[in-house]
């Protein structure tokens, strides 16, 4: 035997041993982070050392992060940092009620197509599977486009991103908490659907519903950032991190720091929600949803 | 017999979807307030001038009407144009096409090139150091929007570097090398969206594979370990290759429209988004009911491609 060949039959022993979930520094750095983010959002009108977002020579014009602008200023002198935290602050509010939506829109029909089959089933999965197989951004374009730049209906679009793919994933955990022991005992016991739904399939899907809002989250962060840096989301004077990203590619050459600082708070945001929402996933063995 | 059934089925399966999902989209035109004649001229248009548009576009007909003569229209190559310029549908889309076109395939070239060696070493070396960080990269390469990853590799590249070039596309004909230095980051950009869903499903597959009998014997026989990787432990692999390759065109045009945007390519993206700034509603709503036909034939065409290779599809 060469030593490549015990390395496969090595490779193979170690791949059937049941993965040990990690209870990584990585995760609560990713939490931590996440944490600072979604508090910056939610309290940057009432943070004193944050500056208005919008008053022009809050530095010198174009200048990189110094000590009184962490993140630099842009061509008018505004300071970065309060524009990027106040870009978080439409950003997360827009993809927070659109998660919202979708998990319970998306985990309603993902779930009741699951339990009840047959015909609902198939009438849930093909528009699932046409609407999956359809260029997401472009739709979301034609949404906005057709209702006007505004913020709710910005949402509506993203929501409508993430409904087939929540409700693909809702339908496989239904289909296979339906056909376990437990639920197979409370009918033969005599329950009837409504209980058996609600009782037994549903609060099975829900710890795998919940860890999926995280990778959805990143979609819809992704999503409305790629609408505002091609100039589709609400509209200016509003910030977002897609539009701070739109205006700093213009000033590439000249002041770098806009698109980095803004782009780096942005990828570290979104590698956080992925890393929770695929730890989560790994702890409670959903195949069907891993990244 | 069985065979031509199934294929039957799937392209039955597949008109049905395609007159549905464009009847959506036109009918979505129709929920418009107001008149999508009068805001084609961009509001400065004569009275005749909206008369003859709304006539073209039958918009005194049921939206049932509208869509079918709309279809053909489309189907005996009448795409409409724009009012406010006067281009037609046609010219636009021909001009912008092959560029979109291109970018896709050089991005799926990348990133397919890069998953595939990548993806065996690190499914044949799993929790090796390697593999951790291959992993690791591609995690986080599948958590940053490709606007983001763009920014980046054009301020390395092409501002700080001057490798590349940012000034718009340029065709073939003026000089693969030119063409290069213009799409050669746009492509990687997007290549590093796909390139992190390729590998990791191939790892997965690998690490099956690597366990089945078939990969001991021939490895007993004395083949080289490459020679097993690419031969018995890639090859199983292809179908979840070409099912995702499938899934993933959706995600690529995506990326594509960002990406078109960023570079200055002026591709079916940067159309789309330029009628939509417009306002060109009637242009915007042919576009995307034809992308939408084009992906729900996609994804038909893979399945049935699928069906092809592997016989045990067919008897679901």
């Amino acid at each position: 035997m060469t030593a490549a060949m015990t390395t496969v039959v090595r490779a193979s022993r170690r791949a059937t041993a049941p993965r040990r979930p990690r209870r990584s520094i990585a995760l609560y750095v990713s939490l931590g982070w996440l944490f600072l983010v979604v508090a910056g959002a939610v309290l940057a009108p009432w943070l004193g050392f944050l500056d208005d977002p919008h008053r022009p020579l809050a530095g010198p014009p174009e200048a990189g992060p110094s000590w009184s602008n962490w993140f630099g200023t842009d061509q008018l002198g505004r300071d970065m940092f309060a524009r990027s935290v106040w870009g978080s602050r439409l950003s997360l509010s827009i993809a927070g009620p659109a998660v919202g939506m979708g998990v319970v829109i998306g985990g309603v029909l993902g779930v009741v197509a699951g339990y009840f089959g047959k015909w609902i089933d198939l009438a849930v999965s093909s528009v699932v599977n046409v609407a999956l197989a359809l260029p997401a951004l472009v739709f979301a374009l034609f949404i906005v486009t057709m209702l006007g730049q505004s913020f709710w209906n910005v949402t509506i679009a993203v929501t409508i991103l993430t409904i087939p793919a929540i409700a693909r994933i809702a339908r496989a955990q239904a289909l296979r908490f339906a056909a376990r022991e437990f639920v197979i005992v409370a009918n033969v016991m005599g329950a009837r659907w409504p209980r058996l739904l609600f009782r037994e399939v549903l609060p099975n899907v829900v710890p795998a519903l919940a860890s999926i809002a995280f990778l959805a989250m990143g979609i819809v962060i992704i999503a409305e950032g790629s609408l505002s840096f091609i100039g589709v989301s609400v509209g200016s004077p509003s910030i977002t991190w897609g539009n701070i990203l739109a205006a700093g590619r213009g000033r590439l050459e000249e002041s770098p720091h806009i698109a980095l600082t803004t782009g780096g708070v942005m990828f570290a945001t979104l590698m956080a929600l992925n890393f929770v929402g695929d730890d989560l996933l790994r702890r409670l063995d959903v195949r069907e949803a891993r990244i | 017999m069985a065979a031509l059934r199934f294929i039957g089925v799937r392209l039955a399966q597949l008109a049905v979807v395609v007159l549905v999902v464009t009847l959506l989209f036109y009918w979505m035109l129709n929920l418009l307030p107001g008149n999508p004649c009068v805001a084609a001229f961009g509001g400065a248009a004569t009275p005749e001038q909206i008369a003859q548009c709304e006539q073209d576009r039958n918009l005194g007909d049921p939206v049932i009407v509208q869509w079918a003569k709309w279809g053909g229209d489309v189907l005996t190559g009448d795409f409409g144009k724009s009012y406010l310029t006067g281009r037609t549908f046609g010219e636009a889309v021909s001009n912008a096409l092959p560029r979109t076109l291109l970018l896709l395939a050089y991005s799926q070239i990348l990133a397919l090139g890069a998953a595939i060696p990548l993806g065996l070493w690190s499914g044949y070396r799993q929790g090796s150091a390697g593999d951790r960080l291959i992993t690791g990269g591609a995690f986080a390469l599948l958590s940053a929007p490709v606007f983001v990853v763009g920014l980046v590799l054009m301020l390395l590249f092409a501002v700080r570097l001057d490798w590349f070039d940012l000034s718009g596309y340029q065709p073939i004909s003026d000089g693969l090398a030119a063409h290069f230095k213009v799409m050669f980051l746009p492509a990687v950009a997007l290549a590093a969206g796909l390139l992190p869903i390729y590998l990791r499903l191939l790892r997965t597959d690998v690490i099956g594979t690597l366990q089945e009998d078939f990969v001991g014997t021939a490895r007993a026989k004395g083949l080289p370990v490459r020679m097993v990787l690419l031969r018995h432990v890639l090859r199983p692999s292809s179908f979840t290759l070409l099912t995702i390759f499938g899934i993933q065109a959706a995600q690529a045009v995506n990326g594509a429209i960002v990406v078109e945007f960023l570079f200055d390519l002026d591709g079916v993206g940067s159309l789309l988004v330029s009628w939509v700034a417009a306002r060109e509603f009637l242009l915007v709503q042919t576009l995307v009911a034809l992308i939408a036909a084009v992906f729900v034939t996609v994804t038909t065409v893979v399945d049935l491609v699928y069906a092809a290779l592997d016989p045990r599809v067919r008897r679901r």
